[in-house]
């Protein structure tokens, strides 16, 4: 906890750290005056489902980010993920097939941290380009893979309730993928504050030069920090595959926009050595309750995009006002 | 001595890879039975790649400044449509002015904040282009939407003396500038110095902000006009096409040789490096290869390419 550390004097300074608990609070209360229908049972439940595959893919992110990388490849190892996972139910089974689709995922993402310590990328762009030609070329292999067809799961004769219930089930007022998030959120927790490796992500983010010379393996940092992201862009798939229960092989696509903006809303610093997953969670709650409460409003889905996209500047923005 | 003398080899080829690559693949060409050198086929690649080819130069001097502009597929876009709903009640002209001043309107609006506002360049123009494709959609309810004015298709649809298309004769006057006024004015030798050391650069007096900025003008002014052409070309104004185009001309370009570090590069180079993925499609398509194979393939000519880049400057670093 950084924050901490640092003395604060302008009042400024401490309404930037909390501005996204002001801002969610702000938009619901003003929702709820607007919209009654936002607190209905049905619209909670919905948020919860839409809450579930983003925040996977975000929590991932929020480490590549720490680590001073970014990661574009989520869009085509989503794509990749759900396809795969989709037509494996049938020959091998549901729970091989599942965990053959995290494996996949896991495993995208070590190749992209094999690529990038190979050509030696340190900086942010050079790694944003590399996972961005990754994930064409996953984007790719998905296509081939099906053959550009969009694959139901409908047409499974097997048994396949166990993605039924991750993706529409409930435990009292929960939704099943919501209570995935916290065992995920749990442990990524747990290993950011608590473990060697994770403690060693934000030095590397924060300064390379000086973390290699403390005597940190910073290619064990980026190794692991594409791995998660690969990893949980594959329980991300998962989730979505099993609530929309078809998996096309372009369904990732503005994943990686979003994450982004869910993790730099958050306030986790773009520039690195900064953050933690917590944060990641109040960033995307916000972009999913501002995306529930346009709707509710009428607001049209392209009219959203632009003020993503303002969110977007004005959060990074902000951010870096803060440190200058 | 002899690895010297191996590396400098190897480090002239690299400096020449999209050059080498667009002639093994001219000469591949030869061996295969297709249409691929016809007149009709060599105008028609270079008609196709005309449009990124001018976005590409308006990129190269942001990168050759050590900036980044991932909003140029948003503003392409955007100054399509404005164009278009311009011509509802302006003449041509006057709405293909609107359409690149919006283009320029939007470059600045980059340049401010990148250079004094000092935020990280791609982060802060992806949000913008995610802005403006919203935009786009808004302001055409994503359809397409037709220009009104017959005579403006003519523009990208034309050709001069019926052999040579419009689009042709305009990228090549766009390259013709674009590499003088990078190559022989004040200004473009500065754009270099400012890439290559910021601070070095600011110290020797040059307005850096100024000129750092202005690249994002233009930038935003050749988004634009590539923009205005596709619109041209299509007859129409549409949301959907700016969607990947920031990073295949960013892709292509670096391919080119122009280093996303800053300080290094050019017009010729970007030019080839354009070429390389214009060609590659062409021959892909001659040769009736799976359109999802081909964009594997392009996905593993990106990343073995940027890779290779990233790795030249980690020899640099080393060397040093």
């Amino acid at each position: 906890m950084s924050g901490k550390l640092r003395m604060r004097h302008n009042p400024f300074d401490v309404l930037g750290e909390y501005l996204v608990i002001v801002a969610i609070a702000l938009l619901v209360v003003v929702t709820i005056f607007v919209e009654p229908k936002f607190l209905s049972p049905g619209n909670m439940t919905n948020i919860m489902r839409q809450f579930g595959p983003l925040i996977m893919v975000a929590l991932g992110m929020t480490f590549v980010i720490i680590g001073g990388f970014i990661d574009l490849s989520v869009a085509g190892i989503m794509s990749l993920v759900a396809v795969v996972t989709l037509s494996l139910i049938e020959p091998l089974g549901q729970v091989p097939a599942l965990l053959i689709g995290l494996l996949l995922g896991a495993a995208c993402g070590y190749l992209n941290s094999i690529l990038i310590l190979l050509s030696g990328a340190i900086t942010q762009a050079e790694g944003l380009f590399i996972t961005y030609g990754m994930s064409v070329l996953y984007g790719g292999v998905a296509l081939v893979y099906t053959g550009g067809v969009t694959d139901h799961m409908s047409y499974i004769s097997r048994d396949y309730s166990l993605f039924t219930a991750i993706g529409t089930g409930t435990v009292g007022i929960f939704s099943v993928s919501f209570l995935i998030f916290l065992v995920a959120l749990a442990a990524l927790y747990v290993f950011h504050e608590k473990t060697y490796l994770g403690r060693t992500i934000n030095l590397t983010g924060g300064n390379k030069t000086a973390a290699r010379l403390s005597g940190i393996s910073i290619n064990k940092s980026i190794t692991i920090i594409y791995t998660i992201s690969g990893l949980m862009t594959a329980l991300g798939a998962i989730v979505l595959f099993a609530r929309v229960t078809t998996a096309s092989p372009v369904l990732g696509k503005n994943f990686e926009t979003n994450a982004i903006l869910s993790v730099v809303v958050g306030g986790t610093s773009l520039s690195g050595g900064n953050g933690n997953v917590i944060r990641t969670v109040l960033g995307t709650m916000l972009v999913i309750l501002l995306a529930n409460c346009m709707n509710l409003l009428g607001v049209s889905v392209f009219m959203q995009n632009v003020m993503k996209g303002a969110i977007l500047i004005l959060a990074i923005w902000l951010d870096n006002r803060k440190e200058h | 001595m002899k690895i010297q003398v191996k590396n400098t080899f190897f480090r002239k080829v690299g400096n020449h890879k999209a050059s080498i690559a667009v002639l093994a693949m001219l000469v591949a060409m030869l061996f295969f039975p297709t249409n691929f050198y016809t007149r009709f086929n060599i105008f028609d690649l270079l008609n196709s790649a005309s449009i990124l080819l001018v976005l590409a130069f308006g990129i190269t001097f942001v990168i050759i400044a050590g900036g980044i502009d991932l909003s140029i597929g948003g503003i392409m876009v955007v100054s399509g449509i404005v164009t278009i709903k311009l011509m509802e009640f302006t003449p041509i002209w006057v709405s293909i002015v609107g359409g690149l001043c919006s283009g320029v309107l939007i470059g600045l609006v980059n340049g401010y904040l990148v250079v004094y506002q000092k935020t990280e360049p791609f982060i802060i123009t992806l949000g913008m282009g995610l802005l403006l494709t919203g935009l786009a959609q808004q302001l055409t309810d994503a359809h397409p939407i037709a220009a009104p004015n017959p005579k403006f298709m003519l523009m990208a649809n034309g050709f001069l003396f019926g052999v040579i298309p419009h689009l042709v004769l305009i990228m090549l006057a766009t390259l013709f500038i674009a590499y003088s006024v990078l190559r022989y004015t004040q200004f473009g030798r500065n754009c270099y110095a400012i890439g290559g050391d910021y601070e070095v650069a600011e110290y020797s007096g040059i307005s850096v902000r100024k000129i750092k900025t202005m690249t994002y003008v233009i930038c935003g002014f050749a988004a634009a006009l590539g923009g205005i052409l596709l619109s041209s070309k299509l007859n129409s104004g549409s949301s959907v096409y700016g969607e990947t185009t920031a990073l295949t001309v960013i892709s292509a370009v670096v391919v080119g040789g122009t280093s996303l570090a800053g300080g290094m590069g050019g017009i010729p180079q970007t030019a080839m490096g354009l070429l390389v993925f214009g060609i590659m499609e062409n021959a892909m398509n001659m040769l009736r290869i799976n359109p999802y194979i081909q964009i594997i393939l392009r996905g593993v000519v990106i990343v073995t390419i940027l890779c290779l880049d990233s790795y030249s400057r980690k020899k640099k670093r080393e060397d040093v």
